[in-house]
């Protein structure tokens, strides 16, 4: 029977890292991939002349090679910096409206400060007072967990003790009138799936400061990139990659983790097994029933499933200029509700009021599209469940109608442009399903409210010995954390190893 | 850290107070019904078992064999789109695309229109010994090649060679037995008129439908013949439609027909946008595609060597994922035309040829990875599968 130290299931980025990290230890590692390509949500797909990215939009946590960030360094760690061109994005987003409302906004603390000062003179304290808490907040946060105070308290963080339980919603009617100006300084909710009303202000405060203060990237050759880069370091340093290959079974006894029996029927003994996969996926298909303790579904059970996305993938026969293409990434209120009504509109198939964004990677990366054309992922999110609901027969013709709905508001902020499509997809919840395996097509995994996030997260451990996740279910979603969840979880592996 | 600080964050009772009330009346997970991938298989079967309810002479080369699903209903399609049969033949378990010829708005059975090859393994295999009652397994329906609302216009220009007919019946029979606001132009070129696939259906439905325009076109006519000749050119094009704007244009048929039309259409200064290709498998001679190797012969061989298991000898001229099957190393390609990327393999080393038009990601050309259906080896391989 073939042996390995660590069998991980899925590469998507957490099981990406965490192979090439255990592999960089010298450890025997077999990778397992249901796919024919690495990468999962980080990947990309051809049509025509284009290749399409699928999911990252700004990569945070990379910061300047003059003041690296986590993510720099993890790469360099990894030995794989050397392989990324990680292009600085110029931009942190541009707003289109409502109405006739822009606003422009640049990774840089004062310039955003004043452009929102400039559109809301009136609310010129609240601003500078917002980003303040913003920034402050995150200080103490960083202070607290990341470079782990030994004796933290109240008095040394109060905005910590203070702000880490209210939504993004309540700080915001705290410090300003306009709902225009709490709109349009939310948007970034959509990185986080949940509205203004239900996410933590934590993560608000975390993403202004992150992606200002390390900037906003781009991996040039997309996303893909990476995941490529992850498999040839995995692969130099003797790790094995299955593709088209998942795992039909994990093999449990005495509590813990014995075998994996791979979907070509394959019989792997290993005491070790990551998870990239969905926990519910692990649980319930991977693990015999009696093996699994009754608490994990207990745990599971107040968790409920983060919405899906629904995306066009668009290339045009002209150049982001001349469509008048400007920011890399453009949000589109057409309202500015920041309400749970945002959550009643996502659970609904109907278009007429969803968050939309849109990312333009040619003005980061002039290359990225052949020359002459450009290329624009347009996405809303949208709950899957009821996508579940439209009939087979009936799914093409969904499909068009809410990817046409949202065309018709894109050629409205760029009359015109729709006269330039040479290639289209659509993704709705159930592509995201069918190629990612998570139930009900949901992207960000479970939802981060506030009592599922940060302090409450589960983690990557199991009652099942052996077994451990790495992938946005367990932690933070994104393409930062994940990325760092393989890297801990495969730590964490190494570290029991060498204890032994 | 060792106390848990966040214990003592203002707040933080509330929000234990949701978290046990939500998993008082939560989800179960553990409950079979939450399968992503079973509820997807709708949509979207790995495998479609079908058994052949009829089999219907077309000419004297091409049969379609009426498909029908014991088990469940068949997934939903878009006129134009194909399955692939997986299938042995001769001992060789290989797969092949088809283009569904029957209309989508028919729920009950699927259409494949299968014509001769000269020498063709599987072509001859459902021509001559598939009966009906017979069984096969295909692919759910795949591909790109269909009517986009999003940004294709509404009159559909069809620019057919031979077999390549199949996908443009499918989107004929729904126009026109769907009553759909589309106008369709359909130019069919074949070597001569008994080798036209469908030309009385089409004809009939030229005579009965005022937005179905059929114009077949016959390269070698018999004496007399009074209909269009020669090859689809632009001039015909031109003439037939007048106005070119506003149009979208479709070609499906072999290799030299696309070379041909695609220079034809150029020259009308039709826009890249409005020109639509359904991919049609590796070139029948890869020797004559461009910047093959002239010092590489059809009979030559190369050793390839599969990383952790055997060495084999394949030919230059063929496929590798064809060479691969023939000893039984299965690649799940689906389109074996270099689009659908299920066969993409590693190279470690030497050198493959490609022919322009494989849909190869670039960070996977940086790292070797090829397409096996439409890649050749140009020296001896160590290949990863």
């Amino acid at each position: 029977m073939e042996s390995y130290d660590v069998v991980v299931i899925g590469a998507g980025n957490g099981g990406l890292t965490a192979s090439a990290t255990l592999a960089q230890k010298g450890l025997k590692v077999l990778l397992l991939e249901r796919h024919n390509i690495p990468g999962g949500c980080a990947t990309s797909f051809c049509r025509g002349r284009f290749e399409f990215e699928v999911a990252l939009h700004q990569l945070s946590g990379v910061g300047t090679p003059e003041s690296p960030g986590p993510l720099r360094m993890m790469f360099s760690q990894l030995g794989i910096l050397e392989e990324l061109e990680l292009v600085e994005i110029k931009d942190l987003y541009h707003v289109i409206g409502p109405g006739d409302f822009r606003i422009d906004l640049k990774p840089d603390r004062e310039q955003v400060v004043a452009a929102f000062q400039e559109k809301f003179p009136d609310e010129k304290d609240g601003i500078e007072r917002f980003f303040n808490l913003s920034y402050q907040y995150a200080f103490q946060m960083l202070s607290a967990f990341y470079f782990k105070d030994p004796d933290p308290s109240r008095e040394k963080f109060p905005l910590l003790y203070q702000y880490s339980f209210k939504t993004a919603q309540e700080v915001l009617d705290d410090f300003f009138r306009d709902p225009l100006l709490k709109c349009a300084l939310s948007l970034y909710w959509g990185f986080l799936g949940l509205p203004p009303s239900r996410l933590s202000f934590a993560y608000l405060a975390l993403l202004f400061f992150t992606y200002i203060e390390l900037k906003p990237f781009h991996i040039k050759g997309g996303s893909q990139t990476l995941s490529n880069v992850l498999i040839q370091r995995f692969l130099s340093q003797g790790g094995t990659v299955r593709f088209g290959c998942g795992a039909e079974k994990i093999l449990v006894g005495q509590g813990r983790v014995s075998g994996v029996i791979t979907e070509s029927g394959d019989q792997i003994k290993t005491g070790y097994v990551i998870s990239n996969i969905s926990p519910v996926a692990t649980y319930t298909s991977l693990i015999d029933p009696e093996n699994v303790p009754e608490r994990v579904f207990q745990e599971m059970r107040g968790r409920s499933l983060s919405p899906s996305a629904f995306t066009l993938f668009i290339g045009f026969d002209r150049e982001a200029h001349e469509l008048g293409l400007t920011g890399s990434m453009t949000f589109f209120p057409n309202h500015t509700d920041i309400t749970d009504k945002n959550l009643v509109d996502m659970q609904r198939l109907e278009m007429a009021h969803p968050f939309m964004a849109m990312s333009c990677y040619d003005l980061a990366d002039p290359g990225f599209s052949p020359p002459g054309t450009c290329q624009a992922s347009v996405v809303t999110l949208k709950y899957g469940e009821p996508w579940m609901r439209v009939a087979p027969a009936q799914y093409h013709q969904e499909k068009f109608r809410c990817a046409e709905a949202m065309l018709q508001r894109l050629d409205a902020a760029f009359p015109g442009i729709r006269g330039h499509i040479e290639e289209i997809e659509v993704a709705t919840p159930l592509t995201h399903m069918r190629y990612l395996g998570h139930p009900n097509g949901a992207i960000y995994g479970f939802e981060q409210y506030t009592k599922d996030s940060m302090f409450f997260q589960p983690g990557r451990t199991s009652p099942v010995g052996g077994l451990s996740f790495a992938s946005g279910w367990m932690g933070d979603c994104g393409f930062q954390p994940t990325l760092q969840a393989g890297v801990s979880a495969a730590r964490a592996i190494i570290r029991e190893l060498e204890g032994k | 850290m060792n106390k848990e600080i966040f214990k003592e964050f203002d707040g933080y009772s509330k929000v234990v107070e949701e978290r046990d009330y939500s998993r008082k009346y939560g989800l179960d997970y553990s409950a079979p019904k939450d399968s992503a991938d079973s509820f997807i298989q709708r949509l979207h079967p790995k495998r479609l078992n079908l058994r052949v309810s009829e089999i219907i002479p077309e000419t004297p080369m091409a049969k379609t064999l009426r498909l029908v699903s014991p088990d469940r209903c068949l997934p939903p399609f878009l006129a134009g789109q194909y399955v692939a049969l997986f299938l042995e033949v001769n001992g060789i378990r290989t797969s092949r695309p088809y283009s569904l010829s029957s209309p989508p708005n028919q729920t009950g059975y699927y259409d494949l229109t299968v014509r001769r090859v000269e020498g063709g393994l599987v072509s001859n295999y459902l021509l001559d010994d598939l009966k009906r009652g017979g069984f096969l397994q295909s692919s759910g329906p795949e591909g790109h090649f269909y009517f986009n609302p999003l940004f294709h216009d509404r009159t559909m220009v069809l620019l057919a060679g031979g077999s390549g007919i199949t996908p443009f019946m499918s989107m004929i029979r729904e126009v026109v037995e769907c009553g759909l606001d589309r106008e369709i132009f359909l130019f069919y070129g074949n070597r001569n008129l008994q080798e036209a696939i469908f030309h009385n259906t089409l004809q009939d439905l030229s005579g009965r439908f005022t937005n179905f325009y059929y114009v077949p076109v016959i390269e070698d006519p018999p004496e007399g013949y009074r209909g269009q000749t020669g090859l689809i050119s632009g001039t015909l094009i031109k003439n037939t439609l007048g106005r070119l704007a506003n149009k979208t244009f479709y070609l499906c048929g072999p290799q030299a027909m696309y070379d041909y039309c695609s220079s034809e259409l150029e020259g009308l200064e039709i826009p890249r946008r409005k020109i639509r290709k359904e991919v049609y498998g590796p070139p029948n001679d890869i020797t004559r595609a461009p910047n093959w190797p002239v010092e590489i012969s059809r009979e030559q061989r190369f050793q390839i060597t599969i990383k952790g298991r055997e060495s084999i000898e394949v030919k230059a001229v063929e496929p590798l994922a064809a060479s691969l099957e023939k000893r039984e190393i299965l690649l799940p390609t689906i389109c074996r035309s270099g689009e659908c990327s299920q066969c993409r393999v590693k190279i470690l080393s030497g050198k493959v040829y490609q022919p322009a038009g494989a849909l190869v990601r670039r960070s996977d050309r940086r790292f070797g990875y090829v397409h096996a259906c439409v890649s050749y080896p140009l020296e001896d391989l160590e290949i990863m599968v």
